[in-house]
């Protein structure tokens, strides 16, 4: 996509009047988008792809605001800021990405039920709409639809004291989904404000960070012990590479457990490892080989079989290792033998913190 | 209490001194009593391997058909028992006939006398019951390229012609003074007469079968049908390996100087090495360590020190029994690749296994053992004679191509006449209910069906 296109296209996303017109929107992008992944830097590719999921999102909330108004529902009583959590909050979406969200809104000064039933009709309708648009929605339900997830600042800060608190396997999940939120619509500074909280309750929990590596060092690297690639052995993806959970995943999550640790907020992958060499975590020559490995897992990633499945675009986040030539399976090799390492720094790193 | 009996008992013996003194069993009738004993034992022993197939076979097959699996190796059991007294029995060790090298004659419709004649070392009573446990073992092995999709009335043809023709042939080559026997092929407790050939039917079965339904995609790659119950299969893995210790140590159907305890140990140690190596190798190559796989290869080291137990040092059973391991996780990932559905994995534990088995002979065994057994020489490695590993190479390849024939021929015509798997409707519902009328699991089967069709 040239960039006139692309800027057109944003344009008429900015200005789609209703959800159809999202829809057909998407549609287009994708069949340029899948044409363009092969000619252009991933790093490029992935920011523009991630562009337009913005711009389809922020226009669905915009659009699910005019609806409420038009319910006899008003217009939002408090300010508010719509999160994404998971691959869309780190700005890593992928063709077929599912929803991932969230909402922090202002507290109250009035009638805090009116407020809370005002942005639960609101989150239904846009969860609703974006899944018209072809998003699939988060199978844990992590989702701003869910009232769990759309909270009021007060609110998200007894949540996360409770969960720092009783830190069971699924609190320390949803903190670290939390870790990778980002305002994609409305009032950025109060998502700031959550994140406030967050690092706050983080220096005050420092033990919080050993069920974090647990967590995080679940997703194990696909590489055998041989150096060989683990393959899926059964079912119609037999030979297939799990890309999604066997190589960008474990580094995602190594990145992730370090940038906490210092207190980045940066929620990207690639702008973490700079803010790590920033902050001196990370050696500059480490880093330059975690990005590239990065950056082929984002192209790999890019290029796993998609799913349409009911409208929706889906993906199960594996690779036929056919489509691999020999040069890429021994970039990948090279790039997986890397995210071993990192894993193992991250370990060494923060075992040798809380001792 | 121990004082006064002790009392009773020296008083009476002053009263009755002929009870204490009664006539000495010769030292001859106290040896045969004492191995007729040890081989009655290890006939218990195999013959309870049976359980082990049930529990195999059905822990590694689904819950819609369990009892089918289950009840038809009890029912497989009584069948070729009829059969190895009437015919199978006389063709293995019913004596001369005019093509002895081929097939003994005689003694069908066993009668054996009551008790062990005057310098036997057993009766042949003993020896009968052994050998029959042998015999439904290798059928039960067969069983194993059914399993799933088979009818019950080619269970009951295949056993008449398995129990009567093919394994006692077999057995006859090797056991029963065959020609075999006369080339000196090694096969202490039947790595090949048992294992191979069940293997081998089993073979012919499934691929005549062809794989069940569900097993492989259009595009060719391979589905996991995972068996409804591990513990099932575990369980049944330790009740081999008990039961292998009749088989093996058994096999020198003699107490004598107590040769059945080097065999025993041989034995225990191949297992061992047959589960650990299959381990890693799961684990190295695949990421993961897979516990079907660990079970099948400690069978598969059981399999494989089957026919050298009595012929090798100890750390030859060691490296037997790796390699074994080692090889049947291979063998599985073959006859998947090459689209041959082996749903208890036999063509791998028992086949694949089996062939190292008898071949590791003509390496590993010395030529101590050999003359202490009694049959052929010692393998490369002791002699640096490759004669050895060809008679062993010759024995797998002849009973191998025998057996493949002779199933492939009567499984073939079987197919022909009167059909041998059942419609695909009887398959999805579950040999259960299509072949018995009734679940195994009739409490979760039920509520599955609810599920299926609301």
């Amino acid at each position: 996509m040239s960039d006139p296109v692309r800027m057109q296209l944003l344009g008429q996303i900015g200005a789609a009047d209703h959800v159809e017109e999202l829809r057909s929107l998407r549609d287009q992008v994708h069949e340029q988008m899948e044409a363009l992944l092969p000619t252009r830097p991933v790093e490029q590719f992935n920011e523009q792809l991630n562009e337009v999921h913005d711009a389809v999102i922020q226009r669905s909330v915009i659009l699910a605001e005019a609806e409420m108004a038009r319910l006899g529902m008003g217009s939002p009583p408090v300010p508010y800021a719509y999160i994404l959590f998971g691959s869309g909050g780190r700005k890593e979406q992928t063709l077929s990405s599912d929803q991932d969200s969230g909402v922090v809104y202002e507290d109250p000064v009035s009638d805090s039920a009116e407020v809370k039933q005002y942005f639960e009709e609101l989150c239904k309708l846009i969860v609703f709409h974006l899944k018209k648009v072809g998003y699939p929605p988060c199978e844990g339900n992590v989702l701003s639809s869910n009232p769990e997830w759309c909270l009021s600042l007060s609110e998200w800060g007894s949540k996360l004291d409770r969960w720092f608190k009783e830190p069971a396997w699924e609190a320390v999940r949803y903190l670290l989904i939390i870790a990778d939120g980002r305002c994609v619509y409305g009032e950025e500074r109060l998502l700031d404000a959550l994140k406030d909280l967050f690092f706050t309750d983080m220096l005050n929990h420092p033990i919080i960070i050993q069920r974090m590596l647990d967590n995080t060092m679940r997703h194990k690297v696909l590489l055998g012990i041989f150096g060989q690639l683990l393959k899926e052995q059964y079912g119609v993806d037999a030979g297939s590479l799990d890309i999604k959970y066997g190589a960008y995943i474990p580094m995602v999550n190594s990145i992730r457990l370090m940038s906490i640790q210092t207190g980045i907020r940066e929620t990207a992958t690639l702008e973490r490892i700079r803010m790590l060499v920033k902050a001196g975590k990370m050696s500059v020559a480490d880093a330059a080989l975690y990005d590239q490995a990065f950056r082929l897992f984002l192209r790999l990633r890019l290029m796993t079989k998609e799913q349409r499945a009911n409208g929706l675009y889906a993906n199960n986040g594996k690779l036929s290792s056919r489509k691999l030539t020999k040069e890429m399976t021994d970039e990948l090799k090279s790039s997986l033998r890397l995210g071993k390492k990192l894993q193992r720094a991250v370990f060494k790193q923060t075992m040798g913190r809380l001792k | 209490m121990v004082k006064k009996m002790m009392l009773a008992l020296g008083a009476l013996t002053i009263l009755f001194p002929a009870m204490a003194f009664a006539e000495d069993p010769s030292g001859a009738t106290l040896n045969m009593g004492l191995n007729s004993l040890w081989i009655m034992v290890s006939f218990v022993l195999v013959l309870l391997m049976q359980g082990g197939f049930i529990l195999l076979e059905t822990g590694s097959t689904r819950m819609k058909n369990a009892g089918h699996v289950a009840g038809k190796t009890i029912f497989t059991a009584g069948l070729a028992t009829l059969i190895y007294w009437a015919v199978g029995y006389g063709i293995s060790f019913g004596g001369d006939s005019a093509l002895n090298a081929l097939f003994g004659w005689g003694n069908f419709f066993f009668d054996p006398s009551v008790a062990a004649g005057e310098g036997e070392n057993y009766p042949s009573t003993v020896f009968f019951l052994f050998q029959l446990a042998f015999a439904i073992v290798s059928l039960s092995i067969a069983w194993g390229g059914f399993a799933e999709r088979a009818k019950l009335s080619s269970y009951v043809v295949f056993t008449i012609f398995f129990s009567a023709i093919i394994y006692p042939t077999v057995a006859h080559w090797i056991w029963g003074g065959g020609w075999l026997a006369e080339d000196g092929a090694q096969d202490f407790a039947g790595s090949t007469v048992v294992h191979l050939t069940g293997a081998l039917a089993a073979f012919a079965a499934t691929v005549l079968l062809k794989p069940r339904i569900g097993k492989f995609n259009k595009d060719g790659s391979a589905n996991e049908i995972l068996g409804h119950n591990q513990v099932f299969t575990a369980l049944s893995v330790l009740l081999l390996w008990v039961g292998w210790f009749g088989f093996n140590a058994g096999s020198t159907v003699a107490i004598g100087d107590g040769f059945f305890g080097y065999v025993a140990f041989n034995t225990m140690l191949g297992a061992g090495a047959g589960g650990v190596a299959a381990l890693l190798i799961s684990w190295a190559v695949s990421g993961k360590a897979d516990i079907t796989t660990m079970l099948n290869g400690t069978l598969a080291g059981l399999v494989a020190i089957t026919a050298s137990c009595a012929y090798v040092a100890p750390w030859a059973a060691v490296v037997i029994g790796l390699v074994a391991g080692v090889l049947v996780f291979y063998s599985v990932k073959f006859f998947e690749k090459i689209k041959v559905d082996d749903p208890i994995y036999a063509l791998s534990v028992h086949g694949a296994a089996g062939i190292w088995g008898t071949l590791a002979n003509g390496i590993f065994a010395t030529q101590a053992l050999a003359e202490k057994v009694g049959i052929g020489q010692g393998g490369i490695i002791d002699t640096g004679s490759w004669k050895q590993l060809w008679v062993q190479f010759e024995s797998v390849v002849v009973v191998g191509a025998f057996v493949l024939a002779v199933s492939f021929l009567v499984l073939g015509i079987m197919k022909l006449i009167m059909g041998f798997r059942v419609t695909e409707e009887q398959e999805i519902i579950g040999l259960d209910l299509s072949e018995h009328g009734a679940y195994g699991y009739p409490e979760q089967m039920k509520k599955a069906g609810q599920n299926i069709h609301s």
